[in-house]
């Protein structure tokens, strides 16, 4: 267990109280109906003895290798409470694919060949860039053990999403708050699309959004999708666990009973993935907003508390109208598709114009600044070489030579770490530097301080801006 | 058979308890029915802590809290208030806290007066443990209902996992609860079977039947555990769904 204060199963933080260091919330999660239904048709099953019903052993890529002639199975890549997946290669198509197995023991239902059709049959029929697409589906004969008869194996073969899911981005702490708002918005995309079609996700977690090598969003497993146009009841997906979504993500809805969820469940899911991937964690009790706890827009706040509303009636009533909010608060464009595989080298400047001008012009300033001053040393470098000593000079203080002296040298050296502060302020590079500089600027180091003062105020006044700072630790 | 072994963890706990007894206290319906006594008193022995809590809060000083408490617990046993409990509004849960709060409004300078008359308590309630555990409770914003709703599931959760443990103590498998764990708020991969098994000493696959036998077995006393509290038992399902909102809130 990678963190003892994190939930290995939902990814909430531990409460203090949490009984024997377990997470509370999934504990009582565990003791549903719906979990215990998958338990007790266990025994049913003709492998009970085998390790495979009390948990599911995925099959190697050499026992499935013989079920599936058309593809080469090339390896497991992470299986879960509902099967397996494997990543293979489509052998005519010569492209790589990504094959699902649903576990045996989820599918003893007898209805279950019926529902999984019609959710298949409805998952293919989506195709949208920001959805994983699903090529084909089906069963085939699986044998159980010698004596016992075969029993089919559900399958689906999607396409495969070169990358990471979001849970690992999280829980990388690598992703930044302009990433994630390059996120939200191709899940809201992909969201609305399925909407439109009637499509409800209704299992909307970190894990299930994949962002692909060129930063692309792909959201997979609409597993526990259900038509909402349909009669209530009549498409209960699977009888089994899978009916509930995610504890953590779902809405209160949607705790509350798996009837009367439309699509505002997938918002207050995308929510609580928002939220999370803002400030790493999900909402719990008396959540902080976003901008409390980490350096983002406090417009933000309101996107994400919106989602987050306990009532449905008072959430976004469209995916849609999320992206919407995001892109006033961060400018219609966010930061272009993210790669996880590179640094990110300027994201302020590529995330946000505004942000950019709001740094620029007082850089500028601090360059000017910084230049009349070093300028002015020069000049007395200049005079002296030429001979002309500072007695000769109109500004001198009281005659007096070393008095001069030191005023020059220390006009040269407040110019440097102006200059230089200008400099990484450009480049977004070193808050502290550029601070640094704004303090050399006024201290009354220099004969041009009335210039430069104003100059470092405004400076200072532009670095500690929150929304400059978050850019600057980011960069 | 397989699956009569996953029945109990082991054989030797003649233990247990009614199922709904919660169900037992409200169709009794008279104050002296010796069963609906017990099970009432058994209840409260369980679930007292909570309501500690929210005294507690609204309380500052901690013997007049404890006063209160016993009190409060005297009056719910002897006086019949069972008896009026709303049987629509079922959970043992929510009559439990409008009680409470019906006698800290209501009852308790009357009960005051009657104190010194001999009004004894039944229960063995460790109130001074109770407040040293409330000590240690976060000072947080939250109100005296949300504590009492969130300590009512940490007892709940605490009690179900003795109850666990226990049962793997009896049949000597103490190390199992520890190594195996993990499962129980997770699904089978949530444990590292290779890493269980060598230090339980089997094979993984062993280990694998051993978390399942034990998420089964947890979800069973969960669920009795809350069916206790309700009455009926088809409403064991809405309440561990208000349990979830709760721990949301």
């Amino acid at each position: 267990m990678s963190n003892p204060q994190i939930c290995p199963n939902c990814g909430a933080k531990l409460p203090d109280d949490a009984p024997a260091r377990l997470c509370p919330r999934c504990l009582v999660a565990a003791g549903l109906e719906s979990h215990a239904v998958l338990a007790e048709s266990a025994p049913e099953a003709p492998t009970i003895d085998s390790p495979a019903a009390s948990g599911f052993v995925p099959p190697s890529t050499e026992q499935l290798a013989g079920e599936f002639p058309q593809l080469e199975i090339l390896s497991l890549l992470g299986y879960g409470g509902m099967g397996a997946v494997y990543k293979a290669r489509q052998t005519n198509l010569d492209r790589l694919v990504a094959l699902k197995i649903i576990r045996p023991e989820a599918t003893l239902d007898r209805t279950f060949a019926s529902r999984f059709n019609r959710e298949a049959k409805t998952l293919a029929r989506l195709s949208h860039q920001h959805i994983v697409n699903v090529f084909d589906f089906g069963e085939v004969a699986w044998p159980t053990a010698e004596d016992q008869p075969n029993r089919p194996l559900f399958y689906f073969i999607m396409e495969y999403v070169d990358g990471v899911n979001l849970r690992q981005l999280i829980s990388d702490g690598k992703l930044m708050p302009n990433e994630a708002l390059a996120i939200v918005p191709q899940i809201c995309d992909a969201l609305q699309y399925a909407h439109d079609e009637g499509v409800v996700h209704r299992d909307i977690k970190p894990e299930n959004i994949l962002i692909d090598k060129r930063g692309r969003v792909k959201i997979a497993d609409f597993g526990l999708a259900k038509l909402s146009t349909q009669k209530e009841g009549e498409f209960r997906l699977t009888g089994t666990h899978q009916v509930m979504g995610t504890p953590r993500y779902m809405a209160p809805e949607q705790l509350e009973s798996t009837h009367g969820v439309d699509h505002r469940a997938d918002i207050y899911s995308l929510g609580v993935v928002f939220y999370e991937m803002l400030t790493g964690e999900a909402p719990m009790g008396h959540f902080d907003p976003p901008s409390k706890k980490v350096e983002v827009d406090v417009r933000l706040d309101e996107v994400v508390l919106r989602s987050l509303a306990r009532e449905p009636a008072r959430r976004y009533q469209h995916a849609s109208e999320v992206k919407t909010g995001v892109e006033q608060v961060c400018g219609v464009h966010a930061a272009p598709p993210t790669d996880h595989s590179a640094s990110l080298v300027d994201p302020p400047a590529a995330g946000d114009e505004h942000l950019y001008n709001t740094v620029r012009w007082p850089a500028i300033a601090m360059l000017v600044g910084g230049g009349v001053n070093l300028t002015g040393f020069l000049l007395w470098i200049w005079l002296l070489s030429r001979g002309n000593y500072w007695h000769d000079f109109p500004l001198l203080i009281g005659h007096n030579p070393e008095a001069t002296a030191w005023i020059f040298f220390l006009t040269g050296a407040a110019g440097i770490p102006m200059l230089f502060s200008g400099l990484k302020m450009l480049q977004f590079e070193s808050r502290r530097l550029a601070l640094f500089g704004a303090v050399m600027a006024l201290v009354p180091l220099s004969i041009f301080v009335p210039l430069t003062a104003p100059i470092g105020i405004w400076v200072l006044a532009v670095m500690t801006n929150s929304k400059v700072r978050a850019a600057f630790r980011h960069a | 058979m397989p699956g009569k072994e996953t029945h109990r963890l082991n054989n030797a706990n003649p233990g247990g308890f009614a199922t709904t007894q919660w169900s037992i206290v409200l169709t009794a319906g008279k104050p002296n029915d010796s069963d609906a006594q017990v099970a009432l008193g058994q209840l409260c022995e369980l679930y007292w802590y909570p309501l500690y809590v929210y005294v507690r809060r609204k309380v500052e000083n901690v013997d007049d809290a404890q006063d209160m408490t016993q009190a409060f617990f005297a009056h719910l046993l002897e006086s019949g208030a069972v008896a009026r409990a709303d049987r629509c509004r079922g959970r043992f849960r929510a009559f439990l806290l409008t009680a409470l709060r019906n006698f800290l409004a209501n009852q308790w300078h009357k009960e005051q007066a009657l104190k010194r008359g001999g009004q004894r308590l039944k229960l063995s309630l460790d109130l001074d443990a109770g407040e040293s555990k409330f000590r240690l409770e976060p000072s947080h914003e939250c109100t005296p209902e949300k504590l009492f709703e969130r300590r009512w599931v940490t007892t709940l959760l605490e009690h179900v996992l003795e109850r666990v443990r226990a049962e793997l103590v009896d049949a000597g498998k103490q190390d199992h609860f520890e190594h195996l764990k993990v499962g129980l708020a997770g699904d089978s991969e949530a444990v590292d079977y290779q890493k269980a098994a060598a230090a339980l000493g089997m094979t993984p696959a062993a280990a694998k039947q051993a978390a399942y036998r034990l998420r089964k077995r947890y979800r069973q006393l969960f669920r009795e555990e809350v069916a206790r509290t309700v009455a009926d038992e088809a409403e064991v399902d809405e309440e561990i769904g208000r349990l979830l909102a709760t721990l949301r809130e």
